[in-house]
Formats: C-alpha cells, sequence, structure tokens
C-alpha cells in the first residue's frame, strides 16, 4: 500500500523527514520499498483558466487564451477533445518539464504561436490505471470550487507534493494496509502519541431495517454489517477525496464508489455500495454460489461461478463475488439515489482463491486474504455514510442491518520477562518492556516477572509470546541488539561417508578435466525414463508448467545431453561434462531418490591442436577415463557386459557390474537420438551414467600398506587367435584363471582383424607381467603357467597361441 | 734433402693438414699419416742411421718436438670438431617455445556449487553437520511441521509442485529441520546443522524466476541460543560472502516457521549504498531470511519449546551466485553453456 506522508500527519506529528522515517520504518516494522515523490522532476505547471477556446476550423486543434496569473492571458494550442471555455486546467509553461524529463517550448502549431501545453495527468507522470475515466483521453479539468487560481502551482492541488511510502508488508502485517494501521505502527516507531477518532453517526431518516432481510451464513461471512442511504447524488469526487486515492493507486469513479474506497484506505475495511434497485424483492442473501451460476463483474468480465465463491444475491440471482467486486447489475449508476452500504468480514481463504480462480485480485480481496480489523465494522460503515452526507448530499436512514455478527474474544498474552530478554539476548528491565507496549498502545499488566499484554483487535497478527518477542525486538531495535556468536559445548562439524565419497568423485572427474553441469531434475515423460535399465513407475507433478517439465528424471544423462545440444547449437563441440545429483521414481509404492553421476564427451582429446593429433573422444578414451575412476576408488573385480540400453547406441553400450552387480552403463549415445536433434545429427557422444549408492557398497574400507617389491618381474608376450564373436574380457579371464596368483598385470597390446585372418577370426595379443614379491622367479616357473594359459586358452576358447 | 730440413717441412706441411680436417675421420687419417706407427715422423726416426751421430741428440730432439704438437694440435682440433658437432646439433633442435602448448579438457566446478562448497567449508569449520533431505518432501514435513497451516498460500497447487495429495516437490529446505529436530537427542550436546539442496516452485522460468533452484538450510538449537546469536552469524555469513566492508541491516520478517523473523540486507556492492539500478535505488540488497525457529515447530517435532529455543536461517544459493558474480539471468545457471561456465575456475578454494 501507498501510506500518503501528508495525510499520516492528520494521525501523528511528524519530526522526521519521509525518506528517514522510510528508513525507521524499514529497519523496525515494514519494508518500505520506495519513497515517491510525484512532483520530483516537474517544472513550470501552473493552473490555468480558460478564458476562450476556439476550434481551428478542419483540425483537431483548438485555439486558446488562458490566464496564468500573468499580467496578460498567454495563447496555447491545444489539441484536447474536452478542453473547453471556463476550465480551469494544468498548464505547462514555456520552459516547463513534464514526464519523462520532456521539455516544453514556446512554439508554432500550424503557424500560430503557442506558449505551452495544456496538459492531461499521464503527462505529467500519472498512471494510466489512475486517471478518472472522463480525463483518460483528454486534459484534466480541476472540479469547480477546487481551492486553486490561476499562476499557482498545481502540485499542492494534485496531491503531488506529497511523499508515498511504498508498504511492502509481509502477510502478517496486513494490519498496516490502512491509515490508521499505519498510523499506529509509524506512531510506536518514532514514539509518538497517535490519534485516531472515533465516530458519531446519528440518522437523518427512519429506520430501514425491516425493508430487508438478510440471510447470511455466517462461516462465510461471520460479521456482515448494512446501512442505507438515501437521496444520493451520483457527481464526481471533491479533489481533496480524488487525490487521496489516485496517490494509493485508486482510480477514482464517482462520490459513492470514491467514499467506499476511501474508507478502505482509512480503516482498512473493505466496503461496498449496492444500487438499493438491486434488492427490489426486499431479499439478501450470502452463499456458496451454485453450479453454472454465472455473474459479471464491474471490469465487465464474465466468471462462470464455483461451488466455493462466496456470492452476495438478491434472493435469486448474485450481484457480488463478496471481497473481491462487485456485479455489473448491483452497480450505483449515474441515476442512483438509494445506495445500500455493505461493511463485512468474509473468510480470507475462500476470499482468496475465488480471486486467484477468477484472476481478478483486488484491493479488497488481499486484504480479506491477509485478515482485517473485525473491530472496525461498524466504524467503517458509519464514516461511509458520514462522508456520502458530506460529499453526496445523502440521508442517512436509521438502523444497521446485521446479517451476522459474530464476536471476537480480545487476546490476552502472557510472557515473563526473562523469556523475553532470554531469546532476544538482551536484558531489558520490566519498565523498558512496558514502555515499548505503551509506544503499540496495547494494555499491560506486570506481576514481578509475569507480564501480561492486552492486545487490541486492530493486531490480529498477535497471539503467542514469540509474538511478543517481535515487538519488543523490532522496537528496542534489531540494530541495538547485541552481534555475537552462539556459546555452546563443542561439536564436530562435517559431512557423513557417503557425502565424502560423493564429494571425492565429484573432485577426480573435475581434476580429469570435466566441467560441472547443472540440470534440471523436471523433464518430458519420455526423457525421464531413456538412459535407464531397469524402469521404474515415475514421479510425476500434477500441474506441471509444461509437458517438457512434468517428470522427475530417472537419469542425469538426458541432462547432460540437453546440454550437449544447446553448446552444439552454439557451435560449441568440445565438451566433456560431468553432473552429479538425484533420479527420483516411485518404486515399490514409494518415491526413491538415488544420487547418481554422469558424463558426456564429445570433440577430440586434445583441444587446441597444430600438431594435428586429432584423436576424437571414443568409446575407449572414455572406458579409460571411468577405468582411471574406478582405480583412483579402489574399486576392482568390475566386469563390462555388451548391453542394450534405451536412448544408447546398441552394439557400442555396455553394462558395468562390481561383483556381479549392476552400477551403470557406459557407451555411446543412440544414432536415434541424436538424429531426431538437429544441432546433435551426425554427432558423436560418448558418456556413461553410474549410481554411486550401489558403488558405494564396494569400496574398500581401509588401506594396508605393503613396501614396493625387491625382485623382478618378468613379462612374456602371447597372441591369441580366436572367433570375433569372443570378447577380450573371456579371454583375459580365461588367462588369469590359468597364469595363477604371480600374474600380477595383464595388458592387451594389440588387436587385429582383417585380411590376414580367416575369416570370422581376430587375434589379439597380450603382455602377462608375472612377479613373486617374495622371491626372484624362475624362467621354468613362468614357461610352466605360460603353457598353462596356452592349454586354457585352446581348451576353453578353441583359440589357437602363437 | 737434409733430415732437419725434411722435418721443418713435415712440421709446417703437417699443421696445415691438422686445420684443414673437416670431420673427426679426416682428423683420423691426418693422425695415422703424421704419427702413427707408419706415419711421417716413425720414417724420419728409420732415417736416422743417415744421420751423423754427433747430431742424432739434435734431430732425435727435434722429432719429438714436432710430435708433441702435433699431438697437441690434434687434440685441440678434436675438441674443436665435437664442440661445433654439439652446436650443430642443438641448432637442429631448437624448437619454437613461444608455440601454445597441447591441452587436454579443462574441468571447472558450477558457480552455485562454487558457493554451496565454500559455505559449507564455512559452516563445518563452526561445528555445523552438514544434512541432506529428501525432495519429493512429504505435505507433513514441507508444510504441517513448519507450521504452515493448511490453507497456506504456498501450500496451492499454483505454487507449489504436487504429485499427489500427500507429496511434493519441496518448495523449500525446510523439511530438513524437521526431520532433523524429531531425531536429535539434546543429550547428546546442542544441534547445529545445515541442509543444502534443491527446491522446486511453480514459477515459469525467466531471467530472475527458476522452477528449480538451491537453498541452504542452517538451524542452531539448545537451551540458550539467542537473537543476538543470530544476528552474529547472519552478520558472519554476510560478510563472509560479500565481503567485511559490507555493512548489514536487520528487518522485521515473516516466515511461518520462525517468530520473530527477519530479513538481512547488505548494503549495495555495486553503489556502496547511495543508490542503484542493481538495489532498486535503496542502498540495499537483501540476501537472506532468518528467525528464531516457531514455538510451534518445536511442539510439532516433540522438543519443549520453554527449554529449547534456536535460530534458522534459508540461504538463496542461486541468488548468491546472482549477486556474487554479477549474474544477470538465473537461467545461465541451468542452461550449461560452456562458455558461461568456463569463467568461474579462478573463484575455486
Ligand atoms: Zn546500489
Amino acid at each position: 500500500m501507498l501510506v500518503s506522508y501528508n495525510w499520516l500527519k492528520d494521525f501523528v506529528k511528524l519530526q522526521v523527514e519521509p525518506h528517514a522515517l522510510a528508513e525507521k520504518i524499514t529497519r523496525t516494522g515494514v519494508e518500505i520499498a520506495e519513497v515517491k515523490h510525484p512532483a520530483t522532476g516537474l517544472k513550470k505547471l501552473v493552473a490555468g483558466h480558460v478564458l476562450n477556446c476556439i476550434k481551428l476550423e478542419g483540425t483537431h486543434l483548438h485555439q486558446c487564451m488562458v490566464d496564468v496569473g500573468e499580467a496578460e492571458p498567454i495563447q496555447i494550442i491545444c489539441g484536447a477533445p474536452n478542453v473547453a471555455t471556463d476550465e480551469m486546467v494544468i498548464v505547462a509553461l514555456h520552459g516547463a518539464r513534464i514526464a519523462g524529463n520532456e521539455k516544453i517550448k514556446r512554439g508554432k502549431i500550424r503557424g500560430i504561436v503557442s506558449n505551452g501545453m495544456i496538459c492531461g495527468l499521464q503527462e505529467i507522470g500519472f498512471s494510466d490505471s489512475v486517471v478518472p475515466v472522463k480525463y483518460r483521453d483528454g486534459i484534466f479539468v480541476f472540479p469547480k470550487g477546487s481551492n486553486i487560481q490561476p499562476g499557482e502551482d498545481v502540485y499542492h492541488a494534485l496531491g503531488m507534493d506529497d511523499y508515498l511510502l511504498d508498504f511492502d508488508i509481509t502477510p502478517n502485517r496486513a494490519d498496516t494496509l490502512s491509515m490508521e494501521g499505519a498510523a499506529y505502527e509509524v506512531g510506536a516507531i518514532i514514539d509518538q502519541p497517535v490519534k485516531v477518532e472515533p465516530v458519531n453517526l446519528k440518522a437523518d431518516g427512519s429506520d430501514w431495517t425491516s425493508t430487508l432481510t438478510a440471510a447470511v451464513d455466517a462461516k462465510l461471512a461471520p460479521k456482515f454489517y448494512l446501512r442505507k442511504v438515501t437521496g444520493v447524488k451520483i457527481v464526481e469526487s471533491p479533489l481533496w477525496l480524488q487525490t487521496r486515492l489516485w496517490n494509493a493507486g485508486i482510480r477514482p469513479v464517482n462520490n459513492v464508489v470514491d467514499v467506499t474506497n476511501y474508507i478502505m484506505l482509512l480503516t482498512g475495511q473493505p466496503m461496498h455500495a449496492y444500487d438499493a434497485r438491486t434488492f427490489k424483492t426486499g431479499k439478501l442473501s450470502v452463499r456458496l454460489a451454485k453450479p453454472d451460476e454465472t455473474l459479471t463483474l464491474l471490469n465487465e468480465k464474465e466468471v462462470a461461478l464455483d461451488p466455493a465463491d462466496i456470492v452476495i444475491t438478491d434472493g435469486n440471482q448474485p450481484v457480488m463475488l463478496a471481497g473481491v467486486m462487485g456485479g455489473l447489475n448491483s452497480e450505483v449508476m449515474p441515476d442512483s439515489h438509494e445506495v445500500i452500504l455493505e461493511a463485512a468480514v468474509f473468510d480470507g481463504t475462500l476470499v482468496r482463491k475465488s480471486a486467484l480462480r477468477h484472476a481478478n485480485r483486488t484491493e479488497a480481496s488481499s486484504r480479506f486474504e491477509k485478515g482485517i480489523n473485525w473491530d472496525n465494522t461498524q466504524k467503517a460503515l458509519d464514516m461511509a455514510a458520514l462522508l456520502l452526507r458530506n460529499e453526496a448530499s445523502a440521508t442517512i436512514l436509521d438502523g444497521v442491518l446485521k446479517g451476522s455478527d459474530t464476536g471476537r474474544k480480545p487476546v490476552m498474552v502472557k510472557t515473563t520477562f526473562s523469556y523475553l530478554n532470554k531469546v532476544l539476548g538482551t536484558t531489558l528491565t520490566a519498565d523498558q518492556v512496558v514502555a515499548l507496549f505503551n509506544r503499540l498502545n496495547f494494555e499491560t499488566q506486570v506481576a514481578r516477572d509475569q507480564l501480561t499484554v492486552a492486545v487490541p483487535a486492530r493486531r490480529w497478527d498477535i497471539t503467542i509470546p514469540a509474538h511478543l518477542v517481535e515487538e519488543v525486538g523490532r522496537l528496542y531495535g534489531y540494530d541495538n541488539l547485541k552481534s555475537k556468536q552462539p556459546l555452546l559445548a563443542e561439536t564436530q562439524g562435517g559431512y557423513a561417508n557417503f557425502e565424502l565419497f560423493m564429494r571425492h568423485v565429484k573432485h577426480f572427474l573435475q581434476g580429469q578435466g570435466l566441467m560441472e553441469a547443472l540440470s534440471y531434475s523436471l523433464t518430458s515423460k519420455a526423457r525421464a525414463t531413456l538412459f535407464t535399465k531397469a524402469v521404474q513407475p515415475v514421479a510425476e507433478v500434477k500441474m506441471p508448467l509444461n509437458s517438457s517439465r512434468s517428470v522427475m528424471r530417472q537419469n542425469l544423462l538426458t541432462g547432460l545431453v540437453d546440454a550437449a545440444s544447446y553448446n552444439f547449437a552454439r557451435k560449441e563441440t568440445e565438451l566433456a561434462f560431468f553432473e552429479q545429483g538425484r533420479t527420483y521414481d516411485h518404486a515399490d509404492g514409494q518415491f526413491n531418490e538415488h544420487e547418481h553421476v554422469a558424463t558426456l564427451y564429445s570433440g577430440h582429446v586434445y583441444r587446441n591442436n597444430w600438431e594435428h593429433d586429432e584423436a576424437p573422444v571414443d568409446f575407449y578414451f572414455v572406458k579409460g577415463q571411468l577405468e582411471n575412476l574406478f582405480t583412483a576408488l579402489g574399486l576392482t573385480d568390475i566386469e563390462y557386459r555388451a548391453e542394450e540400453i534405451a536412448g544408447m547406441h546398441p552394439t557400442r553400450t555396455a553394462g558395468i557390474y562390481v561383483q556381479g552387480d549392476y552400477v551403470g552403463f557406459i557407451g555411446m549415445v543412440s544414432h536415434a537420438l541424436t538424429q531426431t536433434e538437429k544441432p546433435l545429427r551426425n554427432s558423436e557422444l560418448y558418456g556413461y551414467e553410474l549410481d554411486l549408492e550401489q558403488l558405494s557398497h564396494y569400496l574398500p574400507t581401509s588401506t594396508q600398506a605393503k613396501p614396493a617389491p625387491k625382485f623382478p618381474a618378468m613379462s612374456r608376450d602371447l597372441s591369441v587367435l580366436v572367433d570375433q564373436s569372443q570378447s577380450n574380457q573371456s579371454v583375459m579371464a580365461a588367462i588369469r584363471q590359468a597364469a595363477g596368483h604371480y600374474l600380477v598385470k595383464l595388458s592387451v597390446i594389440d588387436v587385429y582383424q582383417g585380411e590376414h585372418l580367416a575369416a570370422g577370426k581376430k587375434s589379439l595379443a597380450y603382455q602377462l607381467t608375472f612377479l613373486n614379491e617374495k622371491a626372484t622367479l624362475t624362467d621354468d616357473l613362468v614357461n610352466e603357467k605360460m603353457a598353462a594359459v596356452t592349454t586354457a586358452l585352446e581348451t576353453k576358447l578353441q583359440a589357437s597361441v602363437r | 734433402m737434409d733430415l732437419l730440413e725434411k722435418l721443418d717441412q713435415l712440421r709446417g706441411r703437417g699443421l696445415e693438414k691438422i686445420n684443414a680436417a673437416a670431420d673427426t675421420q679426416k682428423l683420423n687419417d691426418v693422425r695415422v699419416e703424421l704419427v702413427g706407427k707408419k706415419g711421417a715422423l716413425t720414417e724420419i726416426l728409420h732415417a736416422m742411421r743417415e744421420v751423423a751421430p754427433e747430431r742424432r741428440r739434435q734431430v732425435g730432439q727435434l722429432v719429438n718436438e714436432v710430435r708433441d704438437l702435433f699431438n697437441e694440435q690434434l687434440a685441440q682440433a678434436r675438441y674443436d670438431l665435437a664442440q661445433a658437432l654439439v652446436a650443430q646439433k642443438l641448432a637442429a633442435e631448437k624448437i619454437d617455445v613461444t608455440l601454445p602448448g597441447k591441452r587436454l579438457s579443462l574441468g571447472a566446478k558450477h558457480p552455485v556449487y562454487l558457493i554451496l562448497d565454500d559455505l559449507e567449508a564455512l559452516f563445518i569449520g563452526l561445528g555445523y553437520q552438514v544434512v541432506q533431505g529428501p525432495e519429493i518432501e512429504t505435505d507433513h514435513y514441507c508444510f504441517e511441521m513448519m507450521n504452515l497451516p493448511k490453507d497456506h498460500p504456498a501450500r496451492d497447487m499454483q505454487e507449489t509442485f504436487y504429485i499427489d495429495n500427500e507429496n511434493l516437490l519441496r518448495s523449500q529446505t525446510s523439511g530438513d529441520q524437521a526431520r532433523v529436530l524429531e531425531k536429535h537427542d539434546f543429550s547428546q550436546g546442542p544441534l547445529k546443522m545445515v541442509g543444502p539442496g534443491k527446491v522446486y516452485r511453480r514459477d515459469d522460468d525467466d531471467a530472475t524466476h527458476s522452477h528449480q533452484f538451491m537453498q541452504m538450510e542452517g538451524l542452531v538449537m539448545d537451551r540458550n541460543v539467542s537473537m543476538s546469536d543470530l544476528k552474529g552469524t547472519l552478520e558472519m555469513i554476510a560478510k563472509h560472502l560479500f565481503g567485511a566492508d559490507r555493512e548489514t541491516r536487520l528487518r522485521p520478517s515473516y516466515f511461518p516457521f520462525t517468530e520473530p523473523s527477519v530479513e538481512m540486507d547488505v548494503s549495495c556492492f555495486n553503489c556502496d549504498g547511495k543508490g542503484c539500478s542493481i538495489c532498486k535505488e535503496t542502498g540495499w540488497i537483501e540476501v537472506l531470511g532468518a528467525g528464531m525457529v516457531h514455538p510451534n515447530v518445536l511442539e510439532n517435532a516433540g522438543i519443549d519449546s520453554n527449554v529449547y529455543g534456536g535460530f534458522a536461517f534459508g540461504l538463496g544459493l542461486d541468488r548468491f551466485a546472482i549477486l556474487k558474480y554479477g549474474v544477470d539471468d538465473i537461467r545461465d545457471f541451468y542452461t550449461n553453456d560452456v562458455r558461461f561456465l568456463a569463467q568461474f575456475r579462478q573463484e575455486e578454494k
């Protein structure tokens, strides 16, 4: 809410300038997002009296003689449709500055001298949303009887010399969404008394309450009060009233509507005015809407009502969406004479949901949603009636019709001074604390350490001792609190073991030259279950923002492929990404999260390369990177099995098994996927994904040091001719098994298949390294082992050994 | 010809030949020719019989002198040739050291994780445990236990991604608080934890909104933890991240799970508090929210709020990264553009 500094002065003595006040309020109560001063940047804008106005033939222009308080009237050419003789208008003189820092100069329009400009409100900085409709497409005309003379600056009369404090409230401080509430808050902050006047209404007419029956569901509207005024003359509001509204961001409409809005600004109680002709049948009800009911709102939006919307009806059809906006069918019209005023308390949650449902939040609905002062219903109703007597010549009929009237018990909160001091870390005395509550106008009772605070209804946010801590803390000043560190028993900080393991993996991959990516967990249903060996039921959100972010991923690789596509589209094709994060599923009826890591590579091994060593990243490069990771983690007994996984190349992908258990996969992203993703077309992407939880089960627990070998190792090479279908892994397994425990290293040194070999055969060459840690190996022993290997290969794999 | 004359000629011719030898092979030939077993000097010695006995001594002396001279000059020539060879080899091996090196890909940490790791290190040093909770959270832990009533706006389908009526993508890391509070045994000492992780809100992605981002929750709980302790802790966090010369201020705020609640602002690092577009002319930038844990949260977790109390804070890690590194679009953290990600390496600590 925009709170007027000048209006505040009606309630509190302000000896602090607006910006300093804003800073104090921000630090003590409610954040002041901004202090607006509408006159800022404007110059030489004065009131002018149009003495004579002639339409220029064949144009839309008017030639005006305007009294601007100088010896002679000045001539201004004005194109506004509503300029006319005898109007009091806003004149930008020669040398004036208007909105947008635009300078106005004397000039000629169609050869005729114009000594300035007659302005509309938008031209001097008003937002379109607050300009009264009749001035929206033309110049502003001061209402008759406005207290302003030709030549006088317009800023004061238009409220532009004011400072407007933008109260950016938190949901608990809706009590400041009114001038009275803001005044109480400001008074407490600057320690000044606040004067809020009570209302004394004497009705002019007879009792009207028997002419209407109001059937109100008190659950929907705990309080529902009505008053009736007659003899109303609908006119434009006086300028003082209009300025207060537009300075608060509300568009003036007519005196009746403006009064209801003004009372809302003043008291925080939303008001509504009905044309009394709405209730011809003498019936009114407050109920939930029925299915299929519709209502056209004042803003001409037709809404299909929901059975959770509260409506006010004329006994038959809805005439208002309660707490949100009136219906067009009950609107106060220029010919309205009898008006029914409503002040009510509606269920905040239902109002909020209505406003949200129909995308129609209003000043009223936002107040009901956050809560209003239950003690202000009567006062608001009476003040509105009184103002209509003044500004609309209304006759106030006697009696308030109370459709419902639920009371609220006064709130008493008990606490102790020692509790307040303990939580705040202060040493305030009872007198100091009581003085702070006095500033809030809260009554207190003290009995030794005990403190009882009577909380007025205007502060419905305060119900428990912790709330009192806040009141004391903020008014004492958070700036005045000591700043210290908790002095507690020592605790040991750190990570859980699994967290340490994940951090090790991340650091390793980063050191290996991979860039850390961060992707969205939500993806499309199709992508969520790609790159997944055992697809589980998915975790899918109910109302996704779009279908490509609707399901929680079961793999990380999909995010990295997205990243690759994004980068490829920007000609960045040398990529090495890793991501560590979770995957999510709904297996076995519960929601599960698994920590994974994935990598994705594309391009070349070397990044800048004038030596033309253009080795592309391929399966074996990536596998080497992965093998190094496994070595660094101390993982052994790893097996790769050719396997098909959705999204991966069917003949270039392997499942990874540790001690026989599946932990992830490695391979190339399928052509089927890269060919359909335009930027990735014809690219080769390689990567792997590991389930870190699974992996963590096989980590070595501790390291026992061994001395470096003291005896020499012996190496032998071996060439094996096998069927092409035979995998290296099976050959190696056979060698290992036969070679015995002196075999410490087995490496592939050559792979050949081609014209020099029989069809369907391939040749694999290995180097075997033998070592006895306790003695020097003999040739005989090694020869014996090599012979055993040869026999094993020949018999088990039908290989021929050379 | 007189033997002495011959010797004199040999000396002159020999020195010329040594000088003229262009490589070690030729030099060796010269050596054999001059001082070898069948060389010129040996020849002269063989001719000594023709010399009168009284002059033999003189001639013998001269022969020795010439041999010494030849050997000395041969050694020098051999050395010079070797030196020249080395120089030639080195010249041939010369490379252009200004050409660039051959580089493998270079790793980098994601900027949001830079902030996360930096903060975790800070808190671990202060004795906080790092705790991780589920991202698919129950309504119970995310909201009910955290004192957000059933009709609280955050519990709207519009605001939070619900999976079903009971399960949702957590919109805040606060659920970790509730889980830890339920489990903590205060007889084992105070509770100090931070809980970092991903959170999700039903916001359309734009420059300042992201449906996914990272938060870090902090919680300190014991018998005597005050708002002064909170203030000191928050100031330390702010100064650690944004510099010791930053001013800070606490403002009253509102969160359902803390009471009192505050937000902390730091003086704008762009304009130093004078007011600019980054701080929306206020001179201050909001960096975090915090407060004293609401008694209802404690009671919900079965903790006596008359005995125990403490503070909690929530840090927006993406927001910190945005502020610290001057990022103007939060989506940059999630598109994984390598050109963007490559610029933060020097921030690693
Ligand atoms: Zn700034």
